[in-house]
């Protein structure tokens, strides 16, 4: 019998959910519904031609199967990282989880993108790397190896890197939710050791497997600027990066991103409705601690030493960044020659740079109004009103993690073409809203959670006692919910510092250039340019490395849940 | 202080009816109560008062004026949650004085006001604490504090005692009872426990299933119970079939546990009724003195009182509440039964 306190909608409602769609409309379908229009119709009639001359175009091909492939590897081995690291600290007595732990989510903080600069001065053929081999008197100077001759597997690592911690936390949380009673019912029954782990563990684990998973495939698929910076081309978001760059209208582009998004369409359902639907509702009472393989000494040792190799292995691009970024000098040494603090200076009066810098924070700044609104309106439409529906909106909201950066950026630049917004004129609008739309589940998920955890009881007392809707908002309800509207919006702000697609794509000027975009732009430059690059790296990193952190401190354990899908 | 009506009020949840065409008027200053199993529409009726939801049909009437268009807001309606919904945010005094800055209290007449009702709910020296700081026990008052400081025109209670134990539980309801002889705001209480209502209320509605089913005083319902629900429902009893014949204005009732006349009139010819007899209206005696005899099942010794299962010699088993210590109630042991006549109902 629990019913709101508006059961039934309002015109108020109404007016909020018809604001909220014709956002959905605009921003996300007609772009997209466009990108379709011209792919399919041409000269009037459906027509699959231009599909036809995709195939037909080896580079093309190749950069699908590329692209795919790389989501495949990525998704699997981050799977499988993620899957042994949250076995390691939930079923054994590792020491130190509380290291560990954390240690495990710092890859988080490190875009992939800005990783790979200072991946190229490590692994590069004059690289430390290299440096210290020819020194060794292992290989000879002229012949050098060309560690990232493969620059596909170049791109593999570092997104695995970057995105295994996604996987850590989907399963970490579905080994959280796991009743131990139910593998301690199966071991009653007889079930022990791996098929006890088969038949019972592993298939209750599926779910959050399949949610991080359908995050880390789309991301790794459609990530633009690791492959941008080891100069990988052959891939499908180079490929429609270039599309968008072209001068003549390129139609095979349209064919490409509509390729891409079925694909992750096709992923993206797959994973949350037919995995998620096996959810198995877990108990919540009597939880015991279930039980735990004791490892004994030299099997901790050879863990931690392990766990030890492979955490610094996560850190290398982070070292690399920061050592660039500090070098004056380097080149054919082990490490720099020279240091200097002063790039971090430069970044702040380089012309291209310090404008970057103004810019993202302005652009941040925005995003953070516009995406705290819809995503306010939505989530208290979401958890407070009742009205056939609803579920459309929440799907809505949810839709941006399915559509990929480049996708949506692209359907901006060709759909907005000669309106007031156009990117090619001034991208501020939409820079703004691709930066709102692309964080819109994180915050809606962050206040959705808030308005749960505010009892609608509270704003009935507020009501009985005299107190009209917007006092009941402001004194009882957003109090309540600081810490998520505070979380969300730091974290808002932060990625959108740090979103690297919509920003590479739709700031075509460089009075406009966000900082991914200035890095990107840069890095091509001789002389300074990578160091001051790497700089605003690192200032990018220590951002969101405090943004996370100060999130996880205002909302608690249940961060954890904003990672999912 | 006002009236409060409901007018052939009806309300769905989807396709279940949570409230089924009730009417019923509560008096200027009583403390009436609904009471009723869970999901029988009580609070549903409780929270169309409050505002919170809207009657599908009917009227609600508070002085003769429909509130139906009148928002929860402006009721002035005090209302005392079921969980208590203390704002976790603000003290004691803020709790209490959120609804006073809402009717335009000055600040210097609101503390007064918030000092004096937090020394009427025995509250004094609490007002900076944190609600999360209090004992269940004084969250509650917190809460009566809060909806009596604005002088509510009706005062709601939601199963104000079911988050208590036991002790504290008899122990506010006598608060309760002293702070409504006190205010004498009209006022509505809801609860699933009898002796809540048996104990506190002026008078009472018995509710199953979105209806009324009857409603009076405690006293009355408790004698005089309308049907086989209400009766088992308000207090223990005994349910059994008779025949009733009448003759000459009498009712002769053949039951079980013997014939008994009753006096009063019961419309209808001759048939198969049923009766309730409370366990205090059968009367243990030896076994050569009751209308029937019967063996005893088991027995619960209390005191002053106990209560016993007798099997009766047709069959029919029967409780009985026997006064004083005065016989030892053996297992097994023989006794008579009779059944107080004026005391025997038959329903519906």
């Amino acid at each position: 019998m629990s019913s709101s306190l508006s059961e039934k909608p309002t015109a108020g409602t109404y007016f909020s959910v018809a604001a909220v769609l014709l956002f959905f409309g605009l921003f996300l379908f007609y772009p997209l519904f466009y990108v379709f229009k011209k792919s399919f119709w041409v000269d009037g009639g459906v027509s699959f031609a231009f599909f036809r001359l995709m195939f037909e175009s080896a580079v093309l091909r190749e950069s699908i199967i590329n692209s795919l492939l790389i989501a495949v590897w990525v998704t699997l081995i981050s799977a499988a990282i993620g899957f042994v690291l949250a076995t390691l600290m939930i079923k054994t007595d590792l020491p130190a989880k509380g290291f560990w732990g954390n240690m495990f989510l710092v890859p988080l903080v490190l875009p992939p993108f800005v990783g790979a600069i200072g991946v190229k001065y490590i692994f590069g053929r004059m690289g430390m790397i290299n440096i210290i081999l020819i020194n060794l008197g292992v290989i000879s100077e002229r012949s050098p190896i060309d560690w990232l001759g493969a620059p596909f597997w170049g791109v593999v690592i570092l997104e695995v890197m970057h995105l295994f911690p996604i996987m850590y936390l989907n399963v970490m949380g579905s080994y959280a939710l796991m009743d131990p009673s139910l593998e301690e019912a199966a071991r009653s029954l007889g079930a022990r050791g791996l098929s006890l782990f088969r038949s019972v563990t592993l298939p209750l684990l599926t779910p959050g497997f399949f949610a991080g998973a359908s995050i880390v495939f789309i991301w790794a698929m459609t990530d633009l600027g690791t492959p941008l910076l080891f100069e990988y081309r052959a891939v499908a978001p180079v490929q429609i990066f270039n599309a968008v760059q072209s001068t003549s209208e390129n139609l095979m582009g349209y064919a490409l991103v509509v390729v891409v998004l079925a694909i992750t369409a096709v992923f993206f359902v797959t994973a949350k409705f037919v995995f998620a639907r096996r959810r198995v509702e877990m108990a919540a009472f009597g939880r015991t601690s279930g039980s735990m393989v004791k490892l004994g000494l030299p099997l901790k040792a050879l863990a931690a030493a392990l766990l030890a190799v492979f955490v610094i292995m996560t850190m290398i691009p982070h070292i690399s960044v920061v050592l660039v970024s500090f070098s004056q000098e380097w080149f054919m040494t082990v490490l720099p020659e020279q240091w200097s603090g002063g790039f971090y200076g430069r970044v702040f009066t380089h012309r291209m740079s310090s404008m970057s810098v103004r810019n993202s924070l302005a652009l941040s700044g925005m995003t953070i109004v516009l995406v705290l609104l819809v995503g306010a309106l939505i989530a208290r439409i979401l958890t407070r009103k009742k009205f056939r529906g609803k579920w459309v909106l929440d799907v809505c909201a949810m839709l941006p993690l399915a559509v990929p950066g480049v996708v949506l950026a692209f359907g901006y630049v060709q759909g907005f073409y000669g309106t007031a917004i156009d990117p090619r004129v001034n991208p501020v609008p939409l820079l703004v809203v691709s930066y709102a739309v692309r964080r819109l589940p994180l915050v809606v998920r962050a206040l959705y959670a808030g308005f749960e955890q505010t009892s609608v009881t509270l704003e009935e007392a507020s009501a009985n006692l005299g107190a009209g809707p917007a006092d009941t908002m402001r004194r009882i309800t957003l109090p309540m919910i600081r810490a998520n509207v505070l979380g969300a919006a730091i974290l808002a702000f932060a990625f959108s510092m740090l979103e690297v697609s919509d920003s590479l794509i739709l700031a075509m000027e460089e009075k406009f250039y966000p900082m991914t975009k200035a890095i990107y732009m840069l890095m091509a430059r001789l002389g300074d340019g990578p160091m001051i690059a790497s700089a605003m790296g690192v200032l990018g990193v220590i951002l969101l490395a405090a943004s996370l952190w100060g999130a996880q401190r205002l909302m608690g354990r249940r961060m954890g849940d904003l990672f999912r899908a | 202080m006002v009236s409060v009506e409901f007018r052939g009020v009806t309300k769905r949840f989807g396709p279940t009816v949570a409230v089924n065409d009730i009417s019923l008027t509560i008096e200027k200053g009583e403390l009436f109560f609904m009471l009723g199993p869970s999901g029988c529409g009580k609070t549903t009726a409780l929270r169309m008062l409050a505002g919170f939801i809207s009657p599908e049909r009917g009227e609600i009437l508070f002085d003769g004026h429909d509130v139906a268009r009148t928002p929860p807001h402006r009721r002035n309606v005090g209302m005392v949650f079921q969980t208590y919904a203390l704002f976790p945010h603000m003290t004691v005094e803020q709790n209490v004085a959120y609804g006073l800055k809402y009717r335009k209290v000055g600040a210097a007449e609101r503390k007064t006001r918030v000092g004096e009702i937090l020394e009427r709910t025995r509250l004094g020296g609490l007002g900076t604490r944190y609600p999360s700081e209090l004992s269940g026990g004084q969250q509650q008052r917190v809460a009566l504090a809060r909806a009596l400081v604005i002088q509510p025109d009706v005062l709601l209670l939601d199963e104000p005692l079911s988050n208590l134990d036991t002790k504290l539980r008899v122990e506010v309801r006598e608060e309760i009872r002293r702070i409504h002889n006190e205010f004498r705001i009209t006022s509505l209480y809801v609860t699933h426990d009898q002796d809540e209502a048996l104990s506190l209320a002026d008078r009472m509605a018995i509710m199953r299933d979105g209806r009324i089913e009857q409603a009076g005083d405690p006293a009355g319902v408790y004698a005089r119970p309308k049907n086989a629900f209400v009766a088992g429902f308000v207090g223990e009893t005994n349910l059994m079939k008779a025949a009733l014949s009448q003759s000459g204005g009498v009712t002769a009732l053949d039951t079980p546990a013997g014939g008994v006349t009753i006096p009063q009139q019961v419309p209808g010819g001759a048939r198969e009724v049923e009766i309730s007899v409370r366990p205090e209206s059968v009367r243990v005696c030896d076994p050569e003195y009751g209308a029937v005899r019967g063996r005893i099942l088991a027995v619960s010794f209390f005191g002053s009182t106990a209560k016993l299962d007798i099997r009766l010699d047709s069959g029919f088993e029967i409780r009985a509440l026997a006064l004083g210590a005065g016989r030892r109630w053996k297992k097994d042991g023989a006794v008579g039964v009779t059944l107080e006549a004026g005391d025997v109902v038959v329903l519906e």
